[in-house]
């Protein structure tokens, strides 16, 4: 929590810059990604829930991806990710008291 | 002493409206929002009144049934939107935040100029459903569907309001956390954060986080309105008891938006007054971010008679008695805290130690609530009323006119008629309980919420009620016409009346514009460091 | 009169950091907004299974998957238009920029053609075809066009956000120095993105 309020000069803070080599190579991922999860759906025929847990960890997958470089979550102090966690976590508990709630009527 | 030119005060400085209403000083817009929020205060005042002067006798004597609907709507919606929520962060968070933190304003000064705005708004449109269609909206506050989707009244509008205001709440949490983390003056960790802005960070994370799912659930009710459709509506398919869901993974949170920040005041004014270091500021701090957190996993404490599932509704229960905790912890350093102080009986103290008082009914009777099987039998009835009303009006309202006691000094730079505050205070306390403890009585009983008639045998605690509404009111209106006194023709205030220690006591009474004219100091060793207050 | 004294952490200060601070909190409330919306589709769809599948079948998985390369493309040149200016390239970036809002359009328009092609067949709320549906069918193709629609107005809404930015490069207001307003439309363009990789399996790919 302490570590973004140094007080640093509050203009041009020095910042991390992603080289175009490293974009591409993550666009280059969510491209194949994206592509794996349409085959996934179209061409095999699952479980129901397995096909939604694996649609679901693809998307995350990706998701993780454009937080992490695209949105430069990487190269941000420890308190972002903390915040994401969190946020995550919020949500990670509405789904589990709603899952409780609806299964076990 | 440095010669520095006295600067003019915030209130002197720049003249006419428009030097307010498009102010991007904190300390303006906090004023607006006072007078907006005292204002709205007595409207829903009013309409509380009128549905206790309903209930002075069984069966209809003022109002339609379906006024009374609209009425206890429109006082639950004016009183939870326009006053509560808002009422400590935007008030006297806006004004003392900064001032506590040693800057000279929020973060973002444009953006709190548009939490004002949207708060405007919002305003207008809840009460544009007095004028437009056919009134008011007659659901509760809570909007349950499928009522809500079906009834004739401006639920659309009532919806919208709540959507607004839901969205400036929001803007001025995310200020609120983006200034303590970035405006703290040099040398103020968060550990030196004086205890009210602890509250106001842990509140501004319930706003910034729970308030967007509100958002899209009223949304939702919009949609279903316009086009027809059915979400929440059964006979298409939907599922009422999501809605609910929905609805209180944020409207339970928002009652720490609206508790969190009082307790902040209590916290601050306790030490002031007992001249002696809080005790505890870590475990008041961080209980109040373990409220935040542990908040939002209990909102189903409001559905156990909603069809919810067993196993959930144990969990919920279990998890509710969890909030007890930090709540109880605060209790117990503020007690802990007047313990051989050196205490001085001024009005804002006497306003504190009812926020205790209150805060206690409130909160033990919030454990019957919270006790699936008490509840089973409670539910529904002027029990609950009487719960919410001791935790929201005994608990935030006495804060913020406590907090209104404590730095009107600073703010006005006058002083009031301690005297006339102390009576009023005693008159408003004294109707306050006479108000609201037959409610919890008559619901033990079985008296059941929401109906402008009652089976007789309750007859006799509800006129005890009605009456005390009337010396409430009295005193409240006494309070507030001191107070305007004050602001006219009172004494003026020193510096420091109150020898208080945190930083906005450093600055002039009135502030100059930009806070301090000097680098405000702070205090090493904690903001509640009464040096010698024992050795004095 | 003249002011004499300033704080050093003066509100009226520009602070990179705090508007950064700013923005992802805000993304956060955007996140939950939509968490709200998934919440609901995630109870529906356990109760009315077999209809979601079914109405599933209305949509064009083609059109969703090029919606989703068209969107991460856009992302991509969001990313290199910070890392361009970042190094000085004012023109890189702009140009970069210029080809995100174009891939914005794209998406608008074939959107619009899916949302036309629900329209003709009578599949929107309150339409004829709908109104004869099955209850969870109807539930499926309401929380698709209020999901996608919201989605679709967060698009236009980022793509004047980068509109603005575009205008405040070229005037020079944005630069190298201060790149913040960039940062944020970028970090805003992204949660787009992110809304979207999640929405595409949840209507399109279920089979």
């Amino acid at each position: 929590m302490e570590n973004i309020n140094t007080h640093t000069p509050q203009v041009a803070v020095s910042q991390h810059i992603s080289s175009y080599k490293l974009l591409f190579t993550v666009f280059a991922g969510l491209i194949l990604l994206t592509i794996l999860t349409v085959l996934v759906s179209t061409t095999f025929t699952f479980s129901v829930s397995l096909a939604v847990a694996l649609a679901l960890m693809i998307a995350s997958t990706k998701a993780l991806l454009v937080a992490y470089y695209f949105m430069h979550l990487k190269y941000e102090p420890r308190f972002y990710k903390w915040m994401v966690i969190v946020v995550l976590a919020l949500f990670t508990f509405f789904v589990i008291m709603l899952t409780i709630d609806y299964f076990t009527r | 002493m440095t010669t520095t030119i006295a600067q003019p005060s915030y209130l002197e400085g720049k003249k006419g409206l428009f030097s307010w209403i498009f102010t991007l000083d904190h300390k303006r817009i906090a004023l607006l929002y006072l007078y907006a929020i005292i204002a709205f205060f007595l409207v829903g005042m009013t309409l509380g009144l009128l549905m206790r002067l309903e209930l002075l006798n069984p069966g209809k004597d003022l109002v339609e049934p379906t006024t009374y609907n609209q009425i206890f709507t429109l006082h639950g919606v004016i009183m939870i939107f326009l006053f509560i929520i808002p009422s400590i962060p935007a008030v006297f968070g806006n004004f003392f935040l900064p001032l506590m933190l040693g800057t000279d304003d929020v973060a973002f000064p444009k953006l709190n100029l548009l939490s004002w705005w949207l708060y405007v708004l919002g305003a207008v449109f809840a009460l544009a459903t007095l004028v437009f269609g056919d009134g008011p909206a007659d659901t509760g506050w809570t909007f349950y569907a499928p009522y809500s989707v079906k009834t004739g009244t401006n639920v659309t509008m009532a919806v919208m309001a709540a959507f607004i205001l839901g969205f400036s709440s929001i803007l001025t949490g995310l200020n609120f956390i983006v200034t303590i983390h970035r405006l703290r003056t040099p040398g103020m960790g968060f550990n030196q954060m004086p205890l009210f802005a602890w509250g106001l960070y842990a509140t501004s994370w319930i706003q910034l986080l729970a308030t967007p799912v509100i958002g899209i659930t009223l949304l939702m009710i919009v949609a279903e309105r316009v086009f027809g459709i059915g979400l929440f509506d059964p006979s298409i398919g939907g599922d009422p008891v999501l809605y609910q869901h929905m609805f209180w993974i944020y409207s339970h949170p928002a009652v720490y938006i609206m508790a969190l920040p009082a307790m902040g005041i209590v916290s601050e004014i306790i030490p002031t007054f007992a001249q002696r270091t809080i005790f505890g500021y870590k475990a008041i701090a961080y209980s109040s971010m373990a409220i935040a957190f542990i908040g939002y996993f209990v909102w189903g404490h409001h559905m156990f008679t909603s069809g919810m599932s067993g196993p959930a509704a144990i969990i919920f229960s279990v998890l509710t008695f969890l909030v007890a905790i930090p709540t109880a912890i605060k209790v117990f350093n503020w007690v802990a805290t007047l313990y051989k102080g050196s205490i001085d009986v001024k009005p804002p103290l006497l306003y504190a130690l009812a926020f205790i008082f209150n805060f206690l009914i409130g909160g033990l009777t919030g454990l019957v609530n919270g006790a699936l099987a008490a509840d089973i039998h409670v539910h529904d009835t002027y029990f609950v009323v009487g719960h919410f009303h001791y935790v929201m009006f005994g608990g935030t309202g006495f804060a913020f006119f406590g907090a209104l006691h404590y730095w009107f000094p600073k703010i006005y730079g006058k002083l009031y008629n301690i005297r006339m505050a102390n009576i009023s205070f005693a008159i408003f306390f004294i109707g306050f309980q006479l108000l609201y403890f037959p409610m919890l009585v008559v619901g033990l009983m079985g008296m059941p919420r929401r109906y402008y008639d009652y089976l007789p045998q309750f007859h006799v605690p509800n006129v005890v009620s009605t009456v005390g509404s009337w010396i409430l009111a009295t005193g409240i209106l006494m309070m507030i016409a001191n107070l305007m006194v004050a602001y006219w023709k009172g004494k003026k205030a020193r510096k420091n009346p109150w020898h208080g220690i945190t930083l906005e006591w450093q600055t002039s009474s009135p502030p100059p514009l930009h806070n301090f004219d000097k680098m405000p100091e702070v205090n090493e060793k904690g903001p509640y460091h009464y040096k010698n207050a024992m050795d004095q | 009169m003249e002011h004499s004294f300033s704080l050093p952490n003066s509100g009226h200060n520009f602070d990179a950091e705090a508007s950064k601070l700013g923005m992802w909190l805000f993304l956060f409330t955007e996140l939950l907004l939509f968490g709200g919306l998934f919440l609901v589709y995630m109870v529906y769809r356990s109760l009315n299974h077999e209809a979601f599948i079914e109405a599933s079948h209305h949509l064009n998985v083609w059109a969703g998957t090029t919606n989703t390369i068209v969107l991460l493309a856009s992302s991509l040149t969001v990313a290199m238009s910070i890392t361009a200016l970042q190094q000085g390239n004012k023109k890189r970036s702009l140009l970069l920029l210029t080809i995100t809002f174009i891939a914005a359009g794209v998406f608008l328009v074939i959107k619009y053609f899916e949302w036309s092609a629900k329209f003709e067949h009578g599949l929107f709320p309150g339409m004829e075809h709908y109104s004869q549906l099955p209850t969870g069918e109807r539930l499926y193709f309401y929380l698709y066009f209020f999901m996608t629609g919201l989605h679709g107005l967060h698009v236009i809404i980022g793509g004047i956000f980068l509109a603005v930015v575009m205008v405040k490069i070229k005037s020079g207001k944005v630069h190298k120095d201060r790149i913040s307003l960039l940062e944020n439309g970028g970090l805003y363009w992204h949660l787009v993105d992110l809304i979207w990789i999640y929405l595409f399996p949840l209507f399109y790919l279920i089979h």
